[in-house]
């Protein structure tokens, strides 16, 4: 039977792989897609942790995960826009290139 | 049984593809694995019994999200950034950390007792409907996140239009 840790597991190991690629990979776009990847998995955990309540509680397990994909594309649409500005100064979009704030 | 199953292949793809992600070299090969990753979630989420928020994951994940950043990528490097390396010396550290976070953090979720609720509720579109738009003054008040989700839309609209826009009025040569 489909056990509700299952999805807990597979929520955790896509977390994890998210976060690795957003902060060990060099590329820009990388950093980007490991945010949205990670931002999926903790999706994932409220709907597999909304079904383990009874049923007015279950309702707002399956509402917030709508709330954290509008904010998601929010996020997307400013972070691409900043990607080109950035694209536009340096040329790169190598993230250890980016360093203004090094001083 | 079946469900098992049907989970079992969904989760394979998922992690395969989010597995792709983290080791392709193009930036277009990723988000193309991204796709396949999100399509396979949001089948999960129909096998979960939230059909509604499958739908939304293929129509703002699959088709907005993923759409904007392969544009965004075929539109700035064509075959620039294959030089840029994939992983620096840094990443020695983070990935094995990483690892160890989740590590911990599956250890305790193993012990956490969890079961499936017999009376939950599933996310068709009628009941998420009339939870998010219940008015009442007893009710929940999602309508007022709901229009402070439109209102962030808007302002990150705004804001990329100009941050990515040239600048008017000034000359291509100077900047």
């Amino acid at each position: 039977m489909l056990q509700p840790m299952y999805i807990q597991i597979l929520a955790l190991v896509i977390f994890t792989i998210g976060l690795i690629v957003a902060v060990s990979r060099r590329n820009i776009f990388f950093v980007l897609m490991g945010v949205e990847l990670a931002l999926n998995a903790v999706n994932l955990s409220f709907v597999g942790f909304a079904k383990t309540l009874p049923s007015d509680m279950s309702i707002t397990g399956q509402i917030v995960p709508l709330f954290t994909i509008a904010v998601a594309a929010a996020e997307a649409c400013v972070g691409l826009a900043m990607v080109i500005m950035i694209f536009r100064n340096r040329e790169s979009v190598d993230s250890n290139d980016f360093t203004n704030l090094k001083g | 049984m079946l469900a098992l199953i049907y989970f079992i292949i969904l989760g394979v793809i998922a992690v395969g593809s989010a597995l792709c992600v983290l080791l392709s070299k193009h930036p277009l090969y990723g988000a193309l694995s991204l796709v396949v990753s999100m399509l396979s979630l949001a089948g999960i989420y129909g096998l979960l019994g939230s059909p509604f928020i499958g739908v939304v994951q293929i129509m703002v994940y699959a088709g907005a999200i993923i759409m904007l950043l392969t544009f965004v990528i075929m539109v700035l490097n064509a075959a620039k950034d294959s030089k840029t390396p994939m992983f620096d010396k840094v990443s020695l550290f983070v990935i094995p950390a990483a690892l160890v976070l989740s590590g911990l953090v599956g250890f305790i979720l193993v012990r956490a007792p969890l079961a499936f609720d017999a009376e939950t509720v599933r996310g068709s579109v009628k009941i998420t409907s009339e939870t998010l738009f219940n008015v009442a003054q007893t009710g929940p008040g999602y309508f007022v996140l709901f229009e402070v989700i439109g209102l962030l839309l808007l302002s990150a609209m705004g804001a990329a239009v100009l941050m990515a826009k040239k600048r008017l009025g000034t000359n291509e040569e100077e900047k």
